[in-house]
């Protein structure tokens, strides 16, 4: 049997054009994806998420059939009479119309999943690389400290894409399907333009929060806790305090999830007057919260990741 | 070979009030280099700045003429982590990754375009004998496969200048020999200039043309392991016949340390300074004892380290 000496007899030299260490982030994003990819619990929220984008999917297909097929119809369910009419009015409340609403609820209710599938891929897309002493191999490499945040947050960025930012552009595409194309994309530019707005939001903040917090904590246990209390815990609180003990809206900034979807509202040009709760913050607060939350994850970063030792 | 590897010159490290490397002076050629030193000696913060990582508080330096200093995310020091493949001694390893992923990963962040980095893999890892485990994950591998996936993640780029942090560390013996002999091969056959970091003298004597001894900070001692070893001018080699009992108490109360007695006449000393040898023969005279060899004793790597960091 050839023992590894006999076989590097066929060592040969390796010459060739180094790239930009850019390309490492982007091949250190393709990593993290491809180690979420392989967990089986990522697939199954996937699938949940999937589940309410297929909700609004058939619909607002649903929605506009009616419209069109069967308006002034009457039907009978249960015994009881129902116009067709009638429905609308529900539907109208989910905003199943193709407008800017549409896809701010879309984003906000696929929110609920994207949330769970981050807190546990925190742990698989940065944690790891400190509990495993993974982060010697990295910044050993011809690469900035930046770069491997910037390739932590691609990756974190990947999955946000594939879970909201990617379906609502399928369903931005499908109402102009189901309305007059011709008419509906060249009057709907901002929506589109919105969703993409909203969607960079989303990614950019709660990337750089994963990464930040995946850092901080590594485990997935405290990771979910802190993001359980991060958007479980303190929208209940601010819905207290504005809703229930009326005190001043600001106190709804404390709901960062929130502060992005009036962010998000904002880009999507949706009238403020129609979001999910009575008061709100004026939407300048909001994206101050969102921004000042940013900073300081990159603050944070910064020194964290400045002080890995990469010879012990 | 003959281009200078390494270039120091008055390079010293200070971490706030702590002094970690002082007035650190060194020329060294390619080849294979031994760096030797217990911990706190100063080697982890020479390979840091060595690599880029950190930049020297005074001096300056080169390795293989790329200047050190500067901001570690500088262009200089990428370019500088470009020439040197670093095996650390941490695991450092990507749990979840096969063999063949985690080499060209490291290939990609290299600079090392996908598909180049993927067949530059394949051919490394056949090379260190992993041909057939490298579709396992390498959490699964044994430590000796560990090291070696280590290895060829420092190897895939064909760097000039391979940086071993302890990389015998955690094997059996005959993993520890393949892993030796792997790192001589690579260092003989393949032009490839190591520098290989240990407090294991059984490695650098196996693998190691020259040493670098450090201790507190300094550099104790450098040269080739047959000068550094050839250096003692005090110790020497006897060998008598005779009832040396009385021989050796003389010896003893002219000042003269014996390290090591066989039983059967052969001695190896430490003479004071300013002895003659001439007293050899004049107390085996004395006592009826001859004298049947007398040489200078070389030094072993193992008691001029000891000598080294003790000073």
């Amino acid at each position: 049997m050839a023992t590894p000496t006999d076989n590097l007899l066929r060592y040969r030299p390796w010459k060739g054009t180094l790239r930009n260490p850019l390309f490492g982030s982007l091949a250190m994003a393709r990593v993290s994806l491809q180690l979420m990819f392989r967990r089986k619990l990522f697939w199954a929220l996937y699938g949940l998420a999937a589940m309410i984008f297929f909700f609004f999917f058939y619909a607002q297909y649903l929605v506009v059939w009616l419209q069109l097929q069967a308006a002034n119809q009457t039907v009978f369910v249960a015994g009881f009479r129902f116009q067709i009419a009638d429905l609308f009015k529900f539907l109208d409340k989910l905003a199943l119309n193709g407008t800017a609403h549409t896809f701010g609820n879309f984003m906000w209710f696929q929110g609920y999943v994207a949330m769970i599938l981050l807190s546990f891929a925190g742990a698989v897309l940065v944690g790891n690389d400190f509990q495993h002493g993974s982060l010697p191999f990295y910044l050993s490499k011809p690469i900035g400290r930046w770069h491997y945040v910037l390739g932590k947050c691609l990756g974190a960025s990947g999955i946000i894409t594939m879970l909201i930012t990617g379906p609502a552009l399928l369903l931005f595409f499908q109402a102009g399907l189901l309305y007059d194309w011709q008419t509906y994309y060249p009057d709907h530019w901002r929506e589109f333009l919105g969703i993409l707005g909203y969607g960079a939001v989303l990614t950019v903040t709660l990337s750089l929060l994963l990464v930040t917090t995946a850092i901080w904590l590594r485990r997935t246990v405290p990771l979910i806790m802190i993001w359980a209390g991060l958007f479980a815990l303190a929208p209940q609180l601010g819905k207290l305090f504005v809703d229930g003990l009326r005190l001043d809206p600001a106190f709804r900034l404390l709901d960062l999830w929130n502060d992005m979807y009036l962010v998000g509202l904002w880009l999507l040009g949706a009238e403020l007057d129609e979001t999910r709760y009575g008061a709100q913050p004026p939407t300048w607060q909001a994206a101050l919260v969102v921004v000042g939350v940013c900073v300081a994850c990159l603050l944070y970063l910064r020194r964290r990741v400045q002080a890995v030792e990469i010879v012990t | 070979m003959g281009q200078t590897l390494i270039d120091l010159d008055h390079l010293s490290r200070s971490f706030g009030t702590f002094t970690a490397l002082t007035d650190v002076t060194l020329q060294l050629p390619t080849g294979r280099i031994g760096l030797l030193g217990p911990n706190g000696a100063g080697k982890s913060t020479l390979l840091k700045i060595l690599m880029g990582l950190i930049p020297p508080s005074s001096g300056t330096g080169k390795v293989l003429d790329q200047p050190l200093g500067g901001d570690r995310d500088s262009t200089e020091n990428w370019r500088l982590r470009r020439l040197v493949g670093f095996m650390p001694e941490a695991e450092a390893l990507v749990p979840g990754l096969t063999g063949i992923e985690y080499v060209s990963l490291a290939g990609e962040l290299y600079g090392m375009h996908r598909r180049q980095a993927q067949r530059r893999a394949n051919e490394v890892l056949g090379y260190l004998g992993l041909d057939e485990a490298r579709y396992r994950v390498v959490e699964g591998y044994s430590a000796g496969m560990k090291q070696r996936v280590k290895l060829a993640q420092a190897l895939v780029h064909d760097p000039p200048v391979l940086l071993l942090d302890e990389p015998t560390s955690g094997l059996d013996p005959e993993g520890r020999d393949t892993m030796l002999k792997l790192v001589n091969e690579l260092g003989t056959d393949h032009g490839k200039s190591v520098i290989l970091s240990t407090h294991l003298l059984a490695d650098v004597q196996a693998v190691c043309e020259r040493v670098v001894i450090m201790a507190g900070g300094r550099i104790r001692g450098q040269g080739t392991v047959a000068e550094l070893c050839a250096r003692r001018v005090d110790r020497y080699r006897l060998r008598v016949q005779g009832d040396s009992k009385r021989f050796q108490d003389d010896l003893r109360n002219e000042g003269v340390s014996f390290l090591s007695d066989n039983g059967r006449g052969d001695f190896r000393v430490v003479v004071p300074a300013g002895w003659s040898n001439l007293a050899f023969f004049k107390f085996a005279d004395l006592n009826e004892v001859v004298i049947r060899s007398l040489m200078r004793d070389d030094e072993s790597l193992e008691e001029l380290f000891l000598r080294s960091v003790n000073a």
